[in-house]
């Protein structure tokens, strides 16, 4: 778990973000289509370096996929609660911007997408679905275990892509990118938790299955 | 020494037209250098750099599918801003086959017996469909995703790849062909069947 500094600081970025312009706005503003670093990748990177890249965009892609499915069924059940609706539905919002400047990135740097994105799409709103109806602490519960997983993720894919050692603009951004979308995600985890997520039936036991979960599927998602 | 031997590479590539896929291409290169030797390669050097035997063919022959591929790249990069279709990206292809037309039946047995392990191996003739396929989507419909992704890229490989069969027995009317293949792409695999089937009754 995050110490309160760490929340804080996490929190203090968040918002100092939302005042500036966020480093994903290129990938959804047409005039910046034809920005090198929107619309072309590196060719100054070995081969490996080009594996590496391929992976950590398949499983972020099929990350932000399962997200949004997770947060479709956890709507399906309460959306319409007058106070926890409308925060899945904010946070919602928010992953669908992710998947579709991940679903830009993906073309950007011709990857292949997982093979296993229906999978993902089902467990996703599987889960979403179960987790919502055993209540909305548990709900907050999935969120939080699945934000922890995921936040944690791009920590590692960060210092992986400061590895890649590329000059050409895409990567930078693409880091921009990701520390963006990670702070968001981390944003989501203090939603949750400050909604009650510890309160859920068994945290402990639901923590652990789904942050297990997600970490196998990140396995998978990179290889398939 | 990888540097020399792709410079060699890309000089053996125009030469295929004339002396097919084979060592006498690669031992020609060197007259072709900026600073051309005077004689060829000697057949040790060429083992040497390309691989022994048939190895050094199967050198040759990848290069210039790679080459065919990156020109049809290049072609579709040109004809910006509107991309091409998937029509004229496989039909482009197919155009690049027509100068080689002689050699390719004889490059397809090359690929086939590349395995060490099995007598005949329809893989490496399999991928090359596959990477003409994807570099075809990429170019002409980069947006599909998920599922889709993968039946297109599948069904485009057989389709050129029953096409280009076609076009090593009746060149002029492959263009034709591919056009019926994509326009029925739903009963790919019955056509396929039919050509098995044509070439099993054509055959003395």
């Amino acid at each position: 778990m995050l110490s309160c500094l760490h929340r804080r600081v996490c929190r203090a970025s968040t918002c100092a973000r939302q005042l500036s312009t966020r480093a994903s706005e290129v990938y959804t503003n047409p005039s910046k289509a034809r920005y090198e670093a929107v619309s072309a990748s590196p060719r100054d990177i070995t081969p490996d370096q080009r594996r590496v890249l391929d992976a950590a965009l398949r499983v972020d892609q099929a990350g932000e996929l399962a997200a949004n499915w997770i947060y479709r069924g956890q709507m399906a059940v309460l959306g319409g609660d007058p106070k926890i609706g409308p925060l899945i539905q904010e946070m919602w919002d928010q992953e669908r911007h992710h998947l579709v400047v991940m679903d830009k990135l993906r073309i950007q740097h011709r990857v292949r997408p997982t093979i296993l994105s229906d999978v993902a799409k089902a467990t996703g709103f599987g889960l979403g679905v179960a987790t919502a109806l055993l209540g909305k602490e548990a709900a907050m519960a999935c969120t939080e275990a699945v934000e922890t997983v995921i936040g944690e993720h791009y920590d590692d894919q960060l210092k992986e892509l400061d590895s890649l050692s590329s000059s050409h603009p895409s990567m930078t951004l693409l880091s921009d990118v990701i520390r963006e979308f990670r702070d968001d995600e981390l944003g989501h985890l203090h939603v949750a938790v400050d909604h009650h997520s510890q309160r859920a039936p068994a945290h402990a036991l639901l923590s652990t299955v789904v942050g297990y979960g997600c970490k196998v599927a990140i396995e998978l998602c990179r290889k398939f | 020494m990888a540097t020399t031997s792709s410079k060699l590479l890309q000089l053996a590539i125009p030469l295929v037209k004339s002396h097919g896929f084979t060592r006498e291409a690669l031992s020609q290169s060197v007259l072709y250098l900026p600073k051309p030797h005077t004689e060829p390669l000697p057949d040790t050097a060429i083992s040497a750099l390309f691989g022994k035997g048939d190895d050094a063919r199967r050198t040759l022959l990848n290069a210039w599918l790679e080459d065919a591929r990156r020109r049809m790249r290049e072609e579709a990069g040109s004809s910006e801003p509107r991309p091409p279709c998937i029509r004229h990206v496989l039909r482009s292809r197919l155009t690049m086959n027509e100068p080689v037309l002689d050699h390719l039946p004889e490059a397809f047995a090359l690929l086939a017996t590349s395995s060490s392990v099995l007598p005949v191996d329809p893989s490496p003739i399999m991928m090359h469909a596959a990477y003409v396929a994807d570099d075809a989507c990429w170019i002409a419909d980069p947006s599909a995703k998920e599922l889709s992704w993968y039946t297109r890229r599948a069904s485009l490989s057989t389709v050129y790849l029953t096409a280009e069969l076609h076009q090593l027995t009746s060149p002029k009317t492959a263009e034709s062909f591919l056009d019926y293949l994509l326009d029925n792409r739903d009963t790919v695999e019955e056509v396929i069947q039919e050509v098995a089937l044509y070439e099993k009754v054509g055959k003395p």
